[in-house]
Parts: C-alpha cells; structure tokens; sequence
C-alpha cells in the first residue's frame, strides 16, 4: 500500500538514480498525487493479480522540462487510459510502471489513484531508458500499441503501428500536444505482465526511499562509483547518433577526477549518458544507467543542468540481467544509441 | 574607500573597507536615530565610493499579492497558492507551449476583470511558457498598468527560472517583498542624502536601489550572505554586526538572465546568446555596475531533453564594479 504516510519514501527513492527529471515536474506530480491518492494505492506483485486482469503501463511521454511549464488539466491519466479501454473492450484492472524515475514512478501511482485501480510491484525497464519500446515488456514479447496519449490541452490520441514505428509516430504528436502527454500502453494481460517486468522494485524505491537507507538499495543488480570530479566542460558532442530518430541533440560532459589517477572523464549523453570514457577507454555503458549524482545535495543531475565547476560522483548502476543479454543488448545497449563500439 | 553597513537594533554597524580590506568598523550613534542617522555624515567624511547595505527582508513584511496565471486549468492543489491571506489569484486562458506556439489567445477581459476588482496594487503576473516567449506576460502587465494606476507588476520571465509554479512562487514572493523594499530603499536613500546606496544580494554580489525595489526577491538574505561572506574571511570570532557590514562592502554588482530559446543551426545559436549576453550586460549596469566595467561572468548553454532539436536552456551572468 502507497498511502500519505508511504508517499513521501516512494518520492524519494524514486528520485536516487533518476535521470532527466526536472525538479519542477517532479514537485508537480509529487503534490498531484498527494491531492488524488485518499486512503492509498495497494500494490500487489503481478503473480497476485487474476492472470486475465487487463494490465497496461502509464508514463509521462515526452519532456519534463514541458510538464514542469505546461501543467496538466488532471484528467490525462484517466483519459489515456479510458480510450484503451473503449479500443480493448475490457476494464482495466491494474498499473504498472515504465520506469520508475521520480515523476515516470508517481505518474502511474496518480493513474492507479483515480482509476481505483491497484499499482503492479515491478516496472518495464529497472532504470531508464529513452524510448518507449525500449522495455523488459518489449524484451517478454508484448507490443506497446495500442497505445494512447492524452495530453494537457484535452488532446486524446489512439495509436496503432508496428512496434519499431512508435517512436516515430509519437514524438511529432507529443510535441504537437506542447512537448508532452500522459501515455498509456503496453495492454497485457498480469500473466504476460508477470513473465516481463522487472518486479519487486516499487518495493524496492519504498526501501530505499526511507530517510538514512542506503541509496544501493534501490539498485538490485549493483551499483558503483566510478569516479568523484569536477565538471570541466558541457560540449555539443562528437556528432555520435546524428542520423538516429532520437529526442533531443547529443552532448558531452567532461568530468575531472578530483583524487586518484586525476583522470579525464568523458560522458556522452543523448537524453541519457550512454557512455562512459576514461582517459579515453570506455568503462562503463548502456544498458548500465550511469547518472551524475551532486556532491552538494546528493540528487541526480540532469544532463540538461549540467554546468562547469559542479562537484559531482559518477554512479553505474547495473541493468537487469535480461538487459544484458544479445536481445536486450540490441535494444537498449551502447549500439542503440548510435555509438559504435 | 567602500562603506558597508548591517542595520540591527539596537545599534547599526557600519565597516569601512578599501581593496577588499578592513579598515575599521563602528556602530552609529544611537543618539543620531536608528538604524541610519549619522550614516552620512560618516560616509561623506570617508569619501566613500559606495555604500553597501546588508539586510534580510522578514517574510512577516509581505504585502497582499494579486496573482494572474496565463494557462489551461489545472488541478486545485496546483493552481497558485499566495502566502499572505489578504492575497487574490485567478486563472486566465493563454499561454505559449515550449516550441513557442500559441495554446490560446490571451483572455484580456478576464484579466481586466480581474484587476480592476481584486482591489490589490502588487501583482505578479505568470504566463505558461514566458522563458520561451514574453509577450503574454508583457500584455497582461499592460492591461493591469492601464486599469490599476501605480500598479507594481512583477512579471515571471525576469525570473528566468523553468517551471512554471517556481517562477510564480517567485513572482509572487517578489511582489509581495515590494512595498517592503521601496520603504528601505526609501529611508536608505533619504539617510544618504544623495551618496547612491547599493543592496546585498542572497549568495553573492549587489544591486542598485532601482535594482533592489524592483527585484527584492534577490536580496531577501542578504544579510544571512553578507554575514556567511564576512565570516569567511575575518574568522568565526569576528563580531556579528562587523563581519556583515565588511561581507556587504565586499561585493559588486551581479545580474543574470535565464532563457529557453529556440535556434536552428549554429549562426542562430550565436545570434541567441549573443542576445542573452547583451541583455545580462544591461542588466548589471541596471543594477548598478560602471557601463565600462561590465563584462559576462559565465554563459551555459544546454539543450534540453527530449523536446527537438534546436531548444536550449541559457543562462548568462555578469558582473562589474561599483563606479
């Protein structure tokens, strides 16, 4: 159970290795979910669910930076999911999480709240990933469309496309609708659901989110540091990914390493980190998650935030097994970002 | 020589600093009628450049705001929440999203509606999408000049900040800090007699009077800074009202400018941060720096996450120098 009391540790371990989340998005789903969430959200693992229960997963699709400026109406949760509805013929019976990363965790909590619905124990990615058909779903073998997204201006869109087109389809509309909207996916039965996700960690996030826990806690698979710097320069990068349908440019963070070897760095983002080089030899990469964690307050940086002469820690956190398999590495590996290594 | 001075009861400390040195520092004569009487006399005697001022704007000094969202409806528990009771808020139709685009046409008769009724003259005026486009914002404030005669508006996009609730906040804070700031600016200026006064800003830096009525949101611990600052380099057993006085007289002028723009290709990108730049440069001789001392502090450029190609969030500080 998500009630009052559990919200504020789902909050913030929901926030410990989350990337690309702006904080005024999440401050904005945080006190949305507060106002909707009554006596509490149940969460219950996937195997406890009725094995025909219609499951489908809701996220932010888009830009937090948008949301953070274009607030939403209140009803998207509802809308998006209602639509997919209406195209399955059936109820809703439970949902789940894309990705667990600050506002992607509480946005699912706020569609379970009003739907009377309970919030599946597990989520589709274990970290996060840029695009939506980069999931353990996708992996188990289940198609993200349908698909609906409901966005801030009363928009409302049923998608239905081959899997490898949905991003295609979908950015042009988002950023129609202002740069983002409420995405409701993957319908699923909780048995397929069960074989897919990576489960446990909404549980997990409740842990880890309690005031004086570890923050490995929230990384199953393991995590560590790579290095402790300063960041010497934020650059357009090499050009890595120029002709992929990805959101957003590609950029560079060089990080200085404060102790030891005094190494240089280099992180490549494109929405996420995606590699990391010391002096030049890669060390760590997708699907790792490598986040840059502030050495003042401890969070996350965004790589759109990042700026010279921030005091940062260089975090890996290992991806699930299933992302490190020849699958997995295809979809979310170093190769889907365009680098070629 | 530079003057910096902690207004305090019962007695205001006054720090005499020349080349980031302390000279002296003295309380003034009670007798001459805190917290500023006797503060010209000895500045002038000093042959003071500059008189730096350090205080904290009490949160218990708020005036009643009216605050105007720009924007689509939203759920209660994220439309504006004004700090003092007395304050008035309304939601009116507009806005522009990320990419610069309409979401709907300003709704000019509710804001004039709104205006002329709410019976408050410090607003704070907050459109969705500001950073990337203004003009919302600046016609609100037109409508309200027009319809509230000597009106004091704050407008969000000054603020620079993205989201839309922490640029209102801050709005909102700053109107309601106004006539709290035009009162000090008011008796600093008077207690002066004509030596021009400059503010100690929350972290680092001041502003001129002009500055400071305009934006007290920026020195609302100045004090608390000055106090930090002073601290830092006279040693933790310093006296309190000294090391404020000498942490205030130790800054100059700083102003910043925080954008989203949108540039397709480099010749545009320049062209944008040459603009961010120019307006930063204003800025800091607004708040007070000599024109010729002006120069940009640092410029960060980063495009932002999963919004297409070309959006980019800037910011650019300057700094200068006390004529």
């Amino acid at each position: 159970m998500i009630g009052a009391g559990e919200l504020a540790r789902f909050a913030a371990g929901s926030r410990l290795f989350a990337t690309g989340a702006a904080e005024s998005s999440y401050r904005l789903v945080l006190d949305w979910a507060g106002s909707v969430i009554g006596p509490g959200v149940p969460v219950v693992a996937a195997e406890a669910l009725a094995p025909e229960t219609v499951c489908v997963a809701v996220s932010l699709v888009g830009s937090t930076t948008a949301l953070g400026e274009q607030l939403p109406a209140g009803d998207e949760p509802v809308r998006a999911v209602r639509a997919l509805e209406r195209r399955l013929g059936g109820r809703v019976g439970a949902v789940v999480a894309l990705n667990l990363a600050a506002e992607n965790a509480l946005l699912p909590l706020v569609a379970a709240a009003l739907l009377e619905v309970p919030l599946v124990d597990g989520d589709g990615t274990g970290r996060v990933f840029p695009l939506v058909e980069q999931t353990t779903y996708t992996l188990g073998g289940v198609s993200a469309t349908p698909l609906a997204l409901a966005g801030g201006g009363g928009e409302l869109v049923v998608l239905e496309t081959a899997p490898d087109r949905v991003e295609a389809v979908v950015r042009p509309l988002v950023l129609a609708m202002g740069g983002w909207a409420v995405g409701a996916c993957y319908p699923m039965s909780a048995r397929e659901l069960a074989g897919a996700l990576v489960p446990g960690t909404v549980g997990r996030l409740l842990e880890a989110g309690a005031p004086g826990a570890d923050r490995a806690v929230a990384a199953p698979y393991g995590m560590k540091t790579l290095c402790r710097g300063v960041i010497a320069a934020v650059e357009g990068s090499s050009g890595h990914g120029a002709d992929l349908e990805l959101p957003s440019l590609p950029s560079s963070i060089v990080v200085e390493e404060t102790g030891g070897l005094r190494r240089l760095v280099r992180l490549e983002a494109h929405n996420e980190i995606v590699l990391a080089l010391a002096d030049g030899a890669p060390v760590a990469m997708a699907p790792d998650l490598i986040c840059l964690v502030s050495a003042a307050d401890q969070l996350v940086v965004d790589v759109d935030k990042a700026a010279p002469g921030m005091e940062v820690e260089v975090m890996v956190v290992r991806a699930a097994p299933v992302w490190h398999t020849e699958r997995g590495q295809e979809l979310g590996g170093v190769r889907a970002f365009g680098v070629p290594l | 020589m530079i003057v910096g001075v902690a207004p305090g009861r019962p007695a205001t400390t006054v720090a005499a600093v020349r080349d980031g040195a302390l000279v002296f520092s003295r309380q003034l004569p009670a007798a001459a009628g805190p917290p500023f009487g006797g503060l010209a006399k000895l500045a002038g005697g000093l042959g003071a450049r500059a008189v730096c001022v350090a205080l904290d704007l009490e949160d218990a000094e708020l005036a009643p705001v009216a605050a105007i969202r720009v924007g689509g409806p939203c759920p209660e528990v994220l439309a504006p929440h004004p700090a003092h009771p007395g304050g008035a808020t309304t939601i009116v139709r507009g806005g522009h999203s990320l990419t610069g685009r309409p979401l709907a046409p300003l709704d000019v008769d509710a804001v004039r509606r709104f205006a002329g009724s709410c019976g408050l003259s410090d607003f704070a005026v907050t459109a969705t999408g500001s950073p990337v486009l203004a003009d919302h914002e600046l016609a609100v404030a037109e409508i309200v000049a027009a319809e509230v005669p000597g009106a004091r508006i704050t407008l969000s996009y000054e603020f620079g900040r993205a989201g839309l609730r922490e640029r209102e906040e801050d709005a909102m804070l700053n109107a309601g800090l106004g006539p709290a700031a035009v009162r000090v600016a008011r008796e600093v200026g008077q207690a002066l007699e004509g030596l021009p006064p400059y503010f100690a800003r929350t972290g680092h830096g001041l502003v001129s009077a002009h500055y400071f009525r305009r934006y007290p949101l920026i020195c609302r611990f100045g004090a608390t800074a000055s106090l930090a600052r002073g601290l830092a380099v006279l040693g933790g057993e310093s006296e309190e009202g000294a090391a404020r006085a000498f942490g205030a007289a130790l800054g100059q002028p700083v102003a910043e400018v925080e954008r989203i723009v949108q540039a397709r290709g480099r010749a545009e990108l320049d062209r944008v941060l040459r603009d961010a730049r120019d307006e930063a440069l204003t800025r800091v001789v607004s708040a007070g720096a000599a024109p010729g001392s002006a120069s940009i502090a640092s410029l960060t450029v980063n495009p932002l996450s999963y919004l297409p190609h070309g959006l980019y969030r800037v910011r650019a500080s300057a700094g200068g120098a006390t004529p």
